[in-house]
């Protein structure tokens, strides 16, 4: 940002606080850079997820596979993708608080 | 079973002595509301699950694995991933929003005190069809606990949470529910656990349902029949019936009489209607070939679990308890490690139930599978114990969730409905009287449609409540938080479309029943894949035609996404206060 000018400091706060076109840029450029975010996660999650019933459907030779005296599909969908959504969900969180901070040292001062 | 009986009345008075002191503590919702503020994400995350792990969780899993198949699993995987989308999409900007009730949230951001009502008939429609498989929980529960007709527990449960909730009991109550979540995760772990260790692991166990259809144990089986079944029988089986020897063929669908089923040792069992017909190896699949468990199922029951937890009235209300948006995060996060613990055990009770209790197969009373199998598995007083402690978790799950549920609609009731049409919404005279009232009266039409659906598993029916929510709340919900150009008459329009496709898809299931197979018998048992998109389409559209008519969403998005500390929060236009249930 620009360094403060002598005399009057006006923040970016300012600027959104005064509900110029400025102020609304900053907050849309913050929503959007969540969102992408957001939907990054989504597609992350939704690609792995998703193709797993697919994989079970056109592999069915995995069926055959035995784990523990049970079919191996049953251990593929009943354990692995729990830790992988906390996983996720850290990484997410940990992304999503970085931005709004980012935003808030862009802003604030 | 008396021990059952002293663990299910411990947790009942516990839950509710605990709930009612600590509100005398909290004298005003606000103070209940600042106090619970301070607490940490942890608590809050037990908080959530305690409320969301219902009778579908505890039973309805298990139940449904065990008769369906192993496609049931998804839904333990779905109920998880439900926190995820609401940890990316939802969870910090509602919380920055601070409206927690859904229709606060649609008034506020749409800006249309009409819509309120469009909302809080859509919350009325979710919160019964989720408060019914809690009613039928309570009815096998008690029925296998002390023999009562299912009817009694039903009731029983019934007037005792909407007694509780009238009164203002176990209501915010964070604490109590987080207690609960940790209750009901021993209650189940605990058993599965020492049921696999008794049985000797899982290779050895897991080798019984094999290949083969389920069959009669060694000591042969003995069913009794309250009503007449109709079932089929697998293999030719010779069998009796009070006595009287009869014989089966292969195929045959027989509808037998109410008296005592004897199967010899080995027999095939009868199955009956919604079993999965094939062998083990069928059964044990957790994608089909097609039909009601082929992939377009599973996908359908994966998006409406993924996206219909954001729309569960009773659970969005818990995260008012967040001090700000990144708590709100971490909240979920934690909510997502806490479910992944509990979403281990349902899987196991199904597997076992298959081997080890057959007969529910011939009922068709599955859904009792996790309370019946440690007795059965394992005779005499560990098992008992075991029973007795998953009676105890299943009795904490439905009386958390169900208190939630009537805690929204009584609030929707009374305070969207009458208040609104009464025009005395806002008067706090009588406003106490009122909740009561509608505490009570709602309670009533879900007791009896669970005193009517003890045929339909539990499983389903919540599936269909997940199926309502991802069809309306959730398109309104992540395009109303993330996309400014949502419309009020869009969003009105995609709910009502949304809804109206799932309810007719379940209904027209309903009537149907098994007779409709293939992509359309999917489409029909879970119709959210079809259902959500129209939704989401139709939001879209009418919104982009109704462009006249757009709010200034500025306010509100500064609202949803600017960030605390800057103190840009007092700047956007504030919704009115959340209105707290009054105590």
């Amino acid at each position: 940002m620009s360094p403060p000018s002598a005399g009057r400091r006006r923040t970016p706060r300012d600027e959104m606080a005064e509900a110029t076109a400025h102020g609304g840029l900053y907050l849309r450029r913050l929503v959007r850079a969540q969102l992408t975010l957001s939907l990054l996660a989504l597609v992350a999650f939704a690609g792995i997820l998703g193709s797993l019933p697919l994989l079970l459907f056109l592999a069915p030779a995995l069926r055959h596979v035995s784990v523990l005296g049970l079919p191996l599909p049953i251990f593929l969908v009943g354990f692995p993708l729990f830790p992988l959504f906390v996983g996720l969900g850290l990484i997410y969180q940990r992304r999503a608080d970085a931005l709004d901070e980012a935003f808030r040292d862009l802003v604030g001062r | 079973m008396t021990v059952a009986l002293i663990a299910v009345s411990v947790v009942t008075i516990g839950t509710l002595g605990l709930g009612t002191w600590a509100v005398r503590f909290a004298r005003t919702t606000s103070d209940l509301f600042v106090a619970s503020r301070a607490i940490t994400p942890w608590w809050n995350a037990a908080a959530v699950s305690g409320e969301y792990l219902s009778a579908a969780s505890f039973l309805g899993i298990a139940g449904l694995a065990m008769k369906m198949g192993m496609d049931a699993i998804w839904l333990s995987v779905g109920f998880a991933a439900g926190y995820l989308t609401l940890l990316l999409f939802v969870a910090a900007p509602l919380r920055r929003f601070g409206s927690f009730t859904i229709s606060d949230f649609v008034e506020a951001r749409l800006g249309s005190p009409r819509m309120r009502l469009l909302a809080a008939a859509i919350v009325l429609g979710i919160a019964g069809f989720y408060l019914v498989p809690q009613l039928k929980g309570a009815g096998i529960t008690l029925g296998e606990v002390t023999g009562a007709p299912y009817w009694v527990g039903v009731v029983v449960v019934g007037v005792i949470v909407a007694v509780n909730v009238g009164l203002g009991g176990m209501r915010g109550i964070t604490y109590v529910q987080a207690v609960q979540f940790w209750i009901k995760t021993f209650a189940i772990a605990l058993p599965a656990c020492l049921l696999l260790i008794y049985l000797g692991g899982l290779p050895h166990r897991a080798a019984l349902f094999g290949a083969d259809v389920p069959r009669a144990p060694a000591h042969g089986l003995v069913v009794k029949l309250d009503s007449s079944k109709t079932v089929t029988f697998q293999r030719a089986t010779d069998y009796r019936i009070d006595g009287v020897p009869r014989h089966a063929r292969a195929g045959e669908k027989v509808t037998l009489p109410p008296g005592r089923l004897v199967l010899p040792a080995g027999a095939a069992v009868p199955l009956g209607s919604g079993a999965e017909k094939g062998p083990g190896v069928v059964w044990a699949r957790p994608v089909g070939h097609g039909g009601r468990d082929g992939p377009l199922f599973v996908y359908s029951l994966l998006i409406a679990t993924v996206l219909g937890t954001m729309g569960l009235p009773h659970i969005l209300v818990r995260f008012y308890t967040n001090p700000d948006g990144p708590a709100a995060r971490r909240t979920t996060v934690r909510v997502l490690g806490l479910l992944g613990i509990f979403y281990l055990f349902p899987t196991a009770y199904g597997l076992l139930g298959r081997v080890l209790a057959p007969g529910l197969y011939v009922t068709g009373e599955t859904d009792s599978v996790v309370l019946r199998l440690p007795h059965l598995a394992w005779p005499g007083a560990p098992g008992n114990l075991l029973s007795a402690l998953t009676a105890a978790g299943a009795f904490a799950a439905f009386l958390s969730t169900a208190s939630g549920l009537l805690v929204s609609i009584a609030g929707t009731l009374s305070y969207d409905v009458w208040g609104r049409v009464t025009g005395t919404a806002h008067s706090t005279h009588g406003r106490r009287l009122r909740f009561r009232v509608c505490a009570v009266a709602g309670m009533v039409i879900p007791v009896l449609i669970a005193l009517a659906a003890s045929g339909l598993d539990i499983g389903v029916l919540v599936g269909w409540a997940f199926a309502l929510a991802a069809s309306s709340f959730c398109p309104m919900f992540l395009l109303g938080i993330w996309w400014p150009r949502l419309s009020a008459r869009g969003a009105a329009s995609g709910m009502i479309a949304g809804a109206t496709v799932a309810s007719v898809g379940i209904f027209a299931g309903l009537i149907a029943g098994e007779n409709v197979g293939g992509a359309l018998g999917a489409l029909l048992s879970q119709p959210a894949v079809v259902s959500v998109p129209i939704a989401f389409l139709t939001m879209i559209g009418v919104s982009l035609l109704d462009s006249a008519n757009q709010l200034d969403a500025a306010p509100a998005m500064l609202a949803l996404h600017a960030p605390e500390g800057l103190g840009l929060e007092q700047l956007a236009e504030k919704p009115a206060p959340a209105e707290p249930a009054p105590v």
